[in-house]
């Protein structure tokens, strides 16, 4: 089942692909079905905190990972690096094939379209409709006018949110707001959908509703990344968990469940 | 290209309504430099055009005697323009001159009319080949039993070329104070503008905007501010334009000019270059800081 069509780099609105397959026979293919690979990487900070230590961190494509550990770990830190915000201090990260170090700044902003990212926040424009929203993110980079709204009605559709698509982020609920966000992030067509504490601020029902959104978007192809403090979900969805402690990676488990001490 | 231009302008008008406030501070601000800088202009314009006209018109004035005989006079203008080094003599009488000073000044008729007597001495007004023969010519003159005194028109020229030498450094000087001010305004009217909307940027970034979309509406947010101000001080002098010429007149009162209204089209066209470029070069500056990361 294919589900969106992201703007540029695509052949074309109408022709819908399999999610998750490269955008090309890319030029040096450095383990092609890894979508993300991270090899001793550290990361510390100017003012001598020390956030990552010799992280490696290999996802294959369709992966689902969860992403847990206590709050300074460096989850947030793996996230940041990813989508390129900081960059590591030694070691290497690669996403989709590229070394996200040697990266020409004006390259950044089409590596972030190959991530799709949500937050416990949301992060919302508030006086925007939820179509205005999601269309945001292909207005501000630079997909043809008349192919936005095929894109959003798409993901809206993905996400179950078509018949609120007029309203504003005010007059929606949390979860609601939340789905929202999702559609935005799937807008591109996401190499690697990275969702950071997306159940925070639910209640536990809603936060089912979401985590179950997810699933269904990695069994359309896409991999999924989720930094969450959420034991119920993790333990009950025995998927692979990646548990961070003092910036290292201290365990590494598939079918996990989640530890006291994550 | 065309949808870009469109995006950013849309955004922009967006950044500006949502600002309100602080577009107009910013836009007033930015009136007030520009109205300093075309006053300036004028000012200076009004002055050169001045010191043209005294040194192509009169160059030696020689008040008369009122008791001089006028068969002296006769004879005193027709050697003077024999003289080699003058191109040509006129003779200004007392009732003329008085004439000419009413038809320049028509308030003062009043003031004029309650006088005893003409107050104005007849004049020898005498045109040089070059002026730089001034001294002879002045020499001579003063050597003449009609001639009371000779007003000594190359010094007030010097003079004037230094007031406006000083004039133009100084209102250069205030001006570019003003400009840095006007600049600090502008960005920190953008930058405002830049935080409250660093969600909006955040959210831009993290779905992978390229640069240019961040930052052209906030350019074309400064270069609006820079416009609107242009146009508001444009506006501002066309309709001031008759009373200051008024008062530019009666400024000069001394020297029969008129405040041209031919500069009109240089200045506004300066208006709105310095307007539109202090706009751009404010929220160029102020968006830089976000961008580089």
């Amino acid at each position: 089942m294919a589900m969106v069509s992201a703007a540029s780099s695509n052949p074309g609105p109408n022709q819908t692909r399999l999610p998750g397959t490269p955008d090309k026979p890319a030029g040096k293919p450095v383990r092609p079905r890894v979508v993300l690979a991270m090899e001793g990487v550290t990361k510390s900070y100017p003012n001598g905190k020390i956030a990552l230590r010799g992280v490696d961190l290999i996802v294959p494509e369709g992966d689902f990972v969860f992403l847990v550990g206590p709050s300074g770990a460096g989850k947030s830190t793996i996230i940041k690096l990813l989508i390129r915000d900081e960059m590591a201090t030694k070691g290497v990260v690669l996403l989709d094939g590229r070394d996200l170090a040697r990266l020409k700044r004006k390259d950044v902003p089409r590596i972030r379209r190959k991530i799709g990212i949500v937050f416990q926040d949301f992060k919302l424009l508030p006086h925007k409709s939820v179509r205005e929203n999601v269309a945001f993110a292909l207005e501000v980079t630079g997909a043809p006018r008349e192919t936005i709204g095929p894109v959003v009605d798409r993901v809206l559709r993905v996400v179950g949110l078509t018949g609120q698509a007029d309203q504003l982020p005010g007059q929606l609920s949390g979860g609601e707001q939340q789905r929202t966000a999702i559609a935005r992030a799937l807008v591109h067509n996401p190499r690697l959908f990275i969702a950071d504490e997306p159940t925070g601020n639910l209640d536990p029902l809603i936060s089912w509703e979401i985590i179950q959104l997810l699933l269904r978007i990695n069994e359309l192809g896409v991999t999924v990344l989720m930094a969450t403090h959420n034991a119920e979900v993790v333990t009950a969805l025995r998927k692979r968990v990646v548990a961070l402690e003092d910036g290292r990676v201290v365990r590494d488990q598939t079918e996990a469940a989640y530890h006291r001490e994550d | 290209m065309i949808a870009f231009v469109a995006f950013s302008l849309r955004r922009a008008w967006q950044g500006l309504w949502h600002n309100r406030l602080m577009s107009v501070a910013a836009t007033a601000t930015m009136v007030l430099m520009l109205a300093l800088l075309s006053g300036l202009i004028i000012l200076l314009t009004g002055l050169d055009a001045t010191l043209k006209y005294v040194e192509q018109e009169v160059q030696v004035v020689a008040y008369l005697k009122d008791s001089a005989n006028p068969q002296d006079i006769n004879l005193l203008e027709t050697a003077v323009g024999q003289m080699p080094q003058v191109t040509e003599v006129s003779y200004v009488s007392k009732d003329q001159a008085l004439k000419d000073f009413l038809g320049r000044h028509p308030d003062e008729a009043e003031v004029v009319n309650s006088l005893p007597a003409n107050p104005l001495p007849a004049s020898l007004q005498i045109n040089l080949r070059d002026p730089n023969d001034y001294l002879d010519v002045a020499t001579y003159l003063r050597n003449q039993a009609p001639v009371d005194r000779v007003l000594n028109i190359k010094q007030t020229v010097d003079q004037m070329v230094t007031v406006i030498g000083i004039l133009r450094a100084v209102g250069i000087g205030v001006l570019v104070v003003v400009g840095l001010i006007v600049l600090f305004i502008i960005v920190n009217t953008i930058r405002l503008a830049v935080v409250s909307r660093a969600d909006e940027i955040e959210i831009m970034r993290l779905v992978g905007a390229s640069d240019a979309f961040i930052r052209w509406p906030f350019i074309f947010e400064g270069a609006l501010v820079g416009l609107f101000g242009a146009l508001i001080t444009i506006a501002v002098l066309w309709l001031g334009q008759g009373p200051i010429t008024t008062v530019m007149a009666d400024y000069f009162k001394v020297l029969p000019v008129e405040a041209s209204a031919t500069v009109g089209r240089d200045v506004a066209l300066v208006v709105l270059g310095t307007g539109v470029g202090i706009g751009v070069l404010g929220s160029y500056l102020s968006i830089r800081s976000y961008l580089i990361r």
